[in-house]
């Protein structure tokens, strides 16, 4: 059976990207309220890393790309 | 096997860990202004490559057939994974679950060696099957490969540091209260995954 390396490369992102950015959003519920400089920072990194996953799903979802598929 | 010895400030213990606790807050700042640096240095070469782009020869550029969106996600996807995998490495060290940290530093390392390979793959693919290369396809060619080029040299610095960081923390060179090694590991890591979500962004989305 032949399957489409592109469809298995969609599905991995999509199915990653849920799982990191869940991964991500809990963390960050999770350590929100603490205190200092590089929680700080952490919080602001694993914000940035839910929008990746996010962005991963829809690139891999074909929702956003500047190329067309091969 | 709970984090081996636990070093607590206070008047009884040796000057070099009392130094250790005085100098922490430094040293994050430290690291900090260091990371500040390279997202400088980052932003020079992707505002460049915007407004070189957006300088007249359209998008995609000419004699750019193809980039693979649905590859680029999934390996995006591993080093995105690699930092929520660093992430609950360092929780697991607060927590003294060493087992735990050990396990995700080395899927952090797996995960970043597979973004390596990933990207090895995607150059191979464009510089001998689209013949895309650094120097001779216009701004495209130049910009791809020096910005991605220039942080996946940051992330195999990552990976050679985070290894780095797996035999010191087998070795139990880091305690329950010195381990400013591992937060700043942290720290590099993650600034590598989101110094990528910009270079996916704008190379791959937009």
């Amino acid at each position: 059976m032949h399957v489409d390396p592109a469809i298995l490369e969609r599905t991995g992102a999509i199915a990653g990207g849920l799982i990191v950015g869940i991964v991500a959003i809990y963390a960050l519920y999770k350590d929100w309220a603490t205190p200092g400089v590089e929680n700080h920072v952490f919080k602001l990194m694993l914000l940035l890393l839910g929008i990746g996953a996010v962005l991963a799903i829809l690139a891999g979802a074909g929702v956003l790309g500047n190329f067309p598929t091969a | 096997m709970a984090v081996a010895s636990v070093t607590h400030a206070g008047a009884g213990e040796p000057p070099a860990d009392r130094l250790y606790a005085e100098t922490r807050e430094l040293r994050l700042q430290g690291f900090l202004l260091f990371l500040i640096s390279d997202c400088v240095l980052f932003s020079s070469f992707i505002f460049a490559y915007l407004y070189l782009r957006n300088s007249g020869q359209g998008w995609p550029p000419p004699g750019i057939k193809h980039l693979d969106v649905a590859f680029a996600a999934w390996n995006s996807v591993l080093l995105f994974g690699s930092g929520a995998t660093m992430h609950y490495a360092l929780e697991n060290w607060k927590h003294g679950n060493f087992i735990k940290y050990m396990w995700m530093l080395i899927f952090t390392i797996i995960l970043g060696a597979g973004f390596l390979g990933g990207q090895g793959y995607e150059y191979t693919h464009l510089i001998f099957g689209e013949h895309v290369s650094w120097w001779g396809s216009g701004i495209f060619g130049a910009s791809f490969f020096t910005l991605t080029g220039m942080h996946g040299f940051h992330v195999f610095v990552g990976v050679c540091y985070l290894t780095v960081l797996l035999m010191q923390s087998a070795a139990g060179v880091y305690t329950g209260e010195k381990y400013f090694g591992i937060t700043a590991g942290t720290l590099y890591w993650h600034f590598v995954d989101v110094i990528w979500v910009v270079l996916f962004s704008i190379f791959y989305l937009i």
